[in-house]
């Protein structure tokens, strides 16, 4: 969707919440449109940590019971007009999501969800605890608009829509910055996120931080259109973070526009429900939010947004990707300083020496190749010189300074760049703004980083790519575009993780010219590769590991006639029938 | 604009404008539609059924008498709605009935805190509302259209430790330890309140044990243990539904745990009672209500009785049916079924005769400027063989006070 | 304080302790072998009570004895369950996305089996009222609800006999397999998704039976579920997501701690010494006494 079209569908949204609030007449209406607004609101908030981040919260009803309690108990025991007291909420609200992620974000994966449920149970139970189990909000008759006590309800619907729009605009300019692009690198794979330079951390406090106080705004207005008496099982209990969830997953995560359409679907449909059967079947809610939950895990996971949305893929793809011919055959320059130093690194894990004692060296200019047969501890290497793994022992320098401590964000901003076995690419961005995620490392602003992820593709050939999803496109393709995204970050050097596994024969001839005119434009390349036969022509040196340990270094030639490395691949027996020659006609 | 978003936007409105066809429009009707905004459903929901009871019997009675003769004969009509169990569910159900038809008066909703709630509503909407709850603050958050006719929670503090103290002195046992049990709704918070901050101490009791829940209760087994543990002469106890409070008088009793019971409010007086504990150990617990019959008031028991098969009357049904008659006395005085109307005839009402004043002790009904009967006086119970009788005060009392052994 | 009082907390908590541990230890199952975080599993508990209140009530059979007549209907519903609904949940192949999908989705099934409750069968509460529920025996000082005590050994039976059907039973090696490497369990032959089946009905018939010895002496009503389910959760993160034993004590621990909290905080507090230690455990130890690290991003 175009940076146009998305300011333009939030007017459209707001222009239909008003002329619907002006429209409508009856009492009744105006509370499911206030209802609407509120939950759309709260599900866009949501949205932005477990959306776009991916990290779901079971918790966030806590900012949403802050945002009430702190607005009324300002009004009742202060006299506080909760128009301020509202901006009280979220400031409280906002603190509590930094107490609360710090801890929290350390944990992954199921984990997470498990502790943000926490927190608002310990809430509810601390509002009862200190006599907080009803608190009226206090009629206040001299000053009913200074205290949000409207007798038009159609006020409710404006106020709600206001912060609707307020929320929209929020989420969109995150979307578009590179926080956005940054969380949904960090939803899609964390680690390859982090060797793009995301610092992962960070990114995810700030979602959690702007995604509590339109929360506690929401909670602060359905505290004073709805409620009129908060308790504490209203605003911290399973309902509220029921229908957020509802609301988000039946419209689509990961979209502002989800929210709004399962907002505006669910909620009338669960108010009329109520209105009509809810006397004689107390209880017809919960079942229709249960059964919508579950259809909608088990057929459109998504949400309705992304299924109903077909983006036409471009059949440009059709056009075979022609090799650059011999100009990418720059002859090797004359080999430069020594840019990335091993020194006898060690790393153990649990019953198993990965890699022991490993040093070598990378000079400016070169492509290195890193082999050993299968468990060799090659990408444990790269996973130490990324940032990712401490070593036992040992140290990795980097022009001149250690980086061995370094975290993975901080060794891509210095200038290595990483790709992985297996490539992560962003399902819902196109091509290029898969890209423009590495674009961000060396900058903030959209437009310039837009500019460098171009230029990326261009340098991959794949800049006809740059439109379509990446659903469409082939095993070369994609590798050539995470080339891209790690050429994005403007590296120095370069590790590269088996790039060329699952190509064909023309594939891999393609990523070799693609790897060398990456070397000719300045970039160091350190390749791993499991078969030697690609990495021969590729390489200007290998170095061999086996069982952890550096078995060998030096030219491709003189290394594959290295009896030791031969029998490290094929073993003595084979070593002792064929002789060392024979190794070097094998094609594996 | 794109085709996804055009379909969007129809969706959107469509959805919304469905509402408007699904609820019924309020039609005009001759007859006058009361309120009922109780617990029907969930751990409070005996008292909501036996609050309908005392409506239904109301409105049969004045219907079948000729109606509101001010207005023509108009019949009364009740509307009903179930408050369930949380203050949501409560506040939810009076928007709804309130908002649905022209209502021209309310009753609910037992349970000060759904009260609380319900009420927000009502003044809001400018009905006036009748209520048996006690919590203090129901009448203390300056509205004008709430009308309590209960004794309040502090005042029936007050008056339950006086007689029990006597009583005390007066068979030679004093009380020297009293132990608060109960949960966190506002008529036992508001009750306990003055017993904790200043009663008990200025009569000379130790409170030994103050054990409050959030409804509802999941295991009276360490409330009990602690009673075992302090041994209060006097156990203050505001359970207010039956499910939690047959927890807790079964664990004492399996725990040998022996003690005066007082309790507040009529959810101690439903017939369950005996099945449940055993007629033998509910002997001599007492509970202060706002209402039970007294004496003189024999045939409207009996009638009730028969009518509903129940074992018995108690303060739920009486007190709406007071409430229902009240109402009708004060469209009969407004001339008019408007709700703002009637909530100027109740605010200015005096009632000393009729149905309603009648079942209300002290026999009349005045309200102040908060919307307090005036001259409320609590009325203490007391079971005595598998029945609660009125035992004070002892001009009305249906039965003598018996000692506990 | 006395050391009887204390004694008495202590075998309170033991008591109650026992039942989490049951309860926990089909949530841990379900983990264990098909890592699905089971949020519905609080109310088939629910669902169990109910069966066993049926039981009791019409056809006269003792709540211990019902309880374990729970444990075949039960067993083949969380079969059907298994094969209707979680089955279709993949996430689209990725664990993880996986793991929050299967959790959303029993989050939705929970629902739906607590209002589908409270609209068919009311949510009044219900008793039992067995006649050894509201007696103790008296050993010293100390008393033990009879109804609690005569739970807590059948809880201890049936938690004994799970352990030995993992163990030395084929089916149960074959669960086994399935959970630690499923790739290599279906070249040996094994059908991974029908082992997912057994271990989801072997952990709903195991949370039905504990809520039959529940229903012997709490109240029954559509919402019980919800005072369980985070206790459950807390005792398997504790004990470690996955290991049977660990839920078992973590069970215990929990049910420890539910009573000794009260001896420093207010009964209304109660809960918040419970979800504290659950925060505790989830920072600084996720894996719990007996877990794996598991690799999770």
């Amino acid at each position: 969707m175009t940076r146009d079209r998305g300011w333009l569908g939030i007017a459209g949204v707001v222009a239909i919440g008003l002329v619907l609030s002006l429209a409508l007449s009856e009492r009744y209406h105006h509370r499911i449109l206030t209802l609407v607004f509120l939950w759309a609101t709260m599900g866009l908030a949501w949205n932005i940590i477990s959306g776009y981040a991916g990290q779901i919260s079971f918790g966030h009803q806590a900012f949403f019971g802050i945002g009430a309690y702190v607005t009324v108990l300002l009004a009742a025991k202060l006299h506080l007009t909760p128009w301020l007291g509202m901006l009280g909420g979220a400031g409280v609200a906002v603190l509590a999501a930094l107490l609360i992620g710090t801890p929290t974000f350390r944990l992954a994966g199921i984990y997470f969800g498990l502790a943000t449920l926490a927190y608002p149970l310990i809430f509810r139970i601390l509002m009862d605890f200190l006599g907080y189990q009803e608190v009226a909000i206090p009629m206040v008759r001299d000053h009913p608009v200074l205290f949000m006590q409207f007798e038009e309800p159609r006020t409710f619907d404006l106020l709600a829509l206001a912060l609707l729009a307020a929320t929209l605009v929020l989420s969109r300019l995150i979307e578009t910055s590179r926080l956005g692009y940054s969380l949904r690198a960090i939803k899609e794979n964390e680690q390859a996120a982090e060797a793009m330079g995301v610092d992962a951390f960070r990114c995810k406090m700030a979602a959690y931080v702007l995604s509590a106080a339109p929360a506690a705004l929401a909670g602060a207005i359905y505290a004073h259109a709805i409620l009129f008496v908060v308790t504490p099982d209203g605003v911290f209990g399973v309902i509220a973070i029921v229908q957020t969830l509802t609301v988000c997953l039946v419209g689509g995560v990961g979209t502002l526009w989800g929210p709004v359409i399962g907002a505006a679907i669910m909620i009338p449909i669960s108010e009329i429900l109520d209105a009509t059967a809810g006397d004689r079947f107390p209880g017809i809610q919960g079942v229709v939010y249960g059964a919508t939950l579950m259809a909608i895990m088990m057929w459109a996971p998504e949400g309705l947004f992304w299924r109903l949305l077909r983006r036409p893929a471009s059949v440009a793809r059709a056009t075979p990707v022609v090799p650059a011919a011999a100009t990418a055959e720059a002859p090797a320059a004359a080999l430069g300083p020594v840019q990335l130093e091993v020194r006898g690194i060690s790393k153990a894990f649990i019953g198993l020496q990965a890699l022991a004692d490993v040093s070598f060296e990378v000079r400016e200019g070169e492509i290195l190749g890193i082999i050993g047969p299968n468990g060799a501890g090659k990408t444990t290497l790269f996973n130490v010189l990324n940032g990712f793994l401490l070593p036992d022992r040992g140290e990795v320098r980097w022009l001149g300074q250690p980086i061995t401590a370094l975290r993975p964000h901080l060794v891509c901003r210095r200038g290595i760049g990483r790709t992985f076995q297996v490539v992560r690419f962003f399902p819902h961005l196109t091509v290029l703004e898969n890209v423009m995620v590495g674009a961000f490392a060396h900058g903030d602003a959209p437009g310039a980083a837009r500019e460098r992820a171009r230029d990326a593709l261009g340098r991959v050939s794949l800049a006809g790519q740059a439109d379509t999803l990446p659903a469409g496109l082939t095993t070369l393709e994609l590798r050539l575009m995470e080339l891209a995204r790690c050429l994005a970050t403007s590296p120095r050097l370069v590790l590269l993780d088996e790039p060329l596994a699952g190509l064909s024969s023309d594939g891999v001839e393609m990523m070799a010219v693609m790897i060398r005119r990456t070397r000719a434009a300045g970039v160091t390349v350190v390749i791993i590769e499991h078969t030697i036969q690609a990495l021969v022509k590729l390489a200007d040196r290998l170095v061999v590991l086996d069982h952890g340990r550096r078995l060998a270094e030096g030219a491709p030639g003189d290394v594959t006639r290295n009896p030791a490395v031969i029998e490290a691949y094929l073993g003595k027996r084979w070593l002792a029938r064929h002789g060392p020659d024979h190794a070097a006609t094998l094609r594996p | 604009m794109s085709r996804l978003t055009r379909s969007l936007a129809l969706t959107l409105v469509l959805v919304l404008l469905a509402p408007m066809v699904a609820v019924p429009v309020a039609v005009a009707a001759e007859d006058v539609k009361i309120a009922l905004v109780a617990p029907l459903s969930g751990r409070w929901a005996r008292q909501g059924q036996l609050k309908k009871m005392g409506a239904e019997m109301a409105i049969e009675e004045i219907n079948s008498q000729g109606g509101i003769k001010a207005l023509g004969g108009a019949k009364i009509e009740l509307r009903e709605a179930d408050a369930g169990d949380s203050v949501e569910k409560a506040v939810s159900a009076a928007q709804r009935v309130l908002t649905r038809e022209k209502i021209s008066a309310g009753i609910g909703s037992w349970l000060s805190s759904f009260t609380l709630g319900v009420t927000e509503v009502a003044e809001r909407l400018q009905v006036p509302w009748l209520t048996l709850s006690y919590a203090d603050n129901i009448t203390e958050r300056g509205f004008k259209y709430t009308f309590q006719t209960s004794p309040v929670s502090s005042l029936q503090a007050e008056q339950a430790l006086d007689l029990v103290v006597e009583i005390g002195k007066k068979n030679n046992r004093p009380l020297k330890k009293a132990a608060l049990v109960g949960d966190n709704t506002a008529a036992t918070v508001f009750f306990f309140k003055p017993l904790r901050e200043k009663l008990l101490a200025a009569k000379g009791i130790e409170l030994v044990a103050d054990e409050v829940w959030t409804p509802p209760l999941a295991d009276a087994t360490s409330i009990v243990q602690k009673l075992r543990a302090t041994q209060p002469d006097i156990v203050f106890y505001g359970a207010t539904n039956f499910p939690d409070s047959v927890q807790m008088l079964q664990k004492l009793k399996e725990f040998n745990v022996k003690t005066i019971i007082q309790g507040v409010g009529a959810w101690l007086v439903t017939p369950e009672y005996v099945k449940a504990i055993g007629k033998e150990n509910l002997d001599g617990i007492q509970t202060v209500v706002a209402a039970h019959p007294l004496k003189g008031q024999e045939a409207l028991v009996k009638k009730f009785v028969e009518r509903t098969g129940e074992p018995f009357m108690t303060q739920d049904p009486l007190c709406t049916y007071a409430h229902v008659w009240l109402i009708k006395e004060a469209a009969e005085q407004a001339k008019s079924a408007d709700p703002k109307a009637i909530r100027e005839a109740l605010a200015k009402i005096d009632l000393t005769a009729g149905p309603a004043a009648t079942t209300l002790y002290p026999g009349r009904i005045r309200f102040d400027e908060r919307g307090r009967r005036v001259g409320a006086i609590p009325i203490i119970v007391q079971w005595q063989n598998g029945e609660p009788y009125t035992v004070v005060p002892t001009a009305v009392s249906t039965r003598p006070l018996a000692s506990v052994k | 304080m006395a050391a009887s009082e204390l004694a008495q907390y202590v075998v309170t908590g033991l008591l109650v302790g026992g039942v989490y541990a049951l309860m926990s230890i089909g949530l841990a199952l379900i983990f264990g072998i098909m890592r699905v975080v089971n949020f519905a599993q609080g109310d088939f508990m629910m669902l169990g009570m109910y069966l066993t209140f049926y039981y009791a009530v019409a056809l006269g059979i003792d709540p211990l004895l019902g309880a374990l007549l729970n444990i075949p209907p039960f067993f083949v519903l969380g079969l059907l369950v298994h094969r209707a609904f979680l089955a279709r949940v993949t996430g689209g192949g990725d664990p993880n996305r996986e793991m929050d999908a299967q959790l959303i989705l029993t989050l939705g099934l929970s629902l739906v089996i607590t209002n589908a409750t409270t609209m068919i069968l009311s949510p009044m509460p219900r008793s039992i009222n067995a006649p050894y529920a509201s007696k103790a025996f008296a050993v010293g000082p100390l008393l033990l609800n009879q109804a609690r005590t005569y739970s807590f050994a059948t809880a201890l039976l049936l938690a004994a006999a799970v352990y030995v059907f993992l163990t030395r039973t084929d089916l149960g090696k074959a669960l086994r397999a399935a959970a630690d490497d499923p790739e290599a369990a279906g070249y040996q032959g094994i059908n991974v998704r029908t082992m997912h089946g057994v271990a989801f009905g072997i952990g709903i018939a195991l949370v039905a039976a504990a809520g039959g010895l529940l229903a012997s002496y709490h109240p029954i009503e559509p919402n019980v579920a919800v005072n369980f389910i985070v206790l459950m959760f807390v005792a398997v993160v504790l004990g470690g997501l996955g290991s049977i034993p660990g839920a078992f004590v973590g069970g215990i621990v929990i049910g420890l701690v539910q009573s000794l909290t009260l001896l420093l905080l207010p009964l209304q507090l109660q809960n918040v010494g419970v979800f504290v230690a659950f925060l505790i455990v989830l920072y600084v130890r996720p894996q719990g006494l007996f877990g794996r690290r598991a690799r999770t991003v």
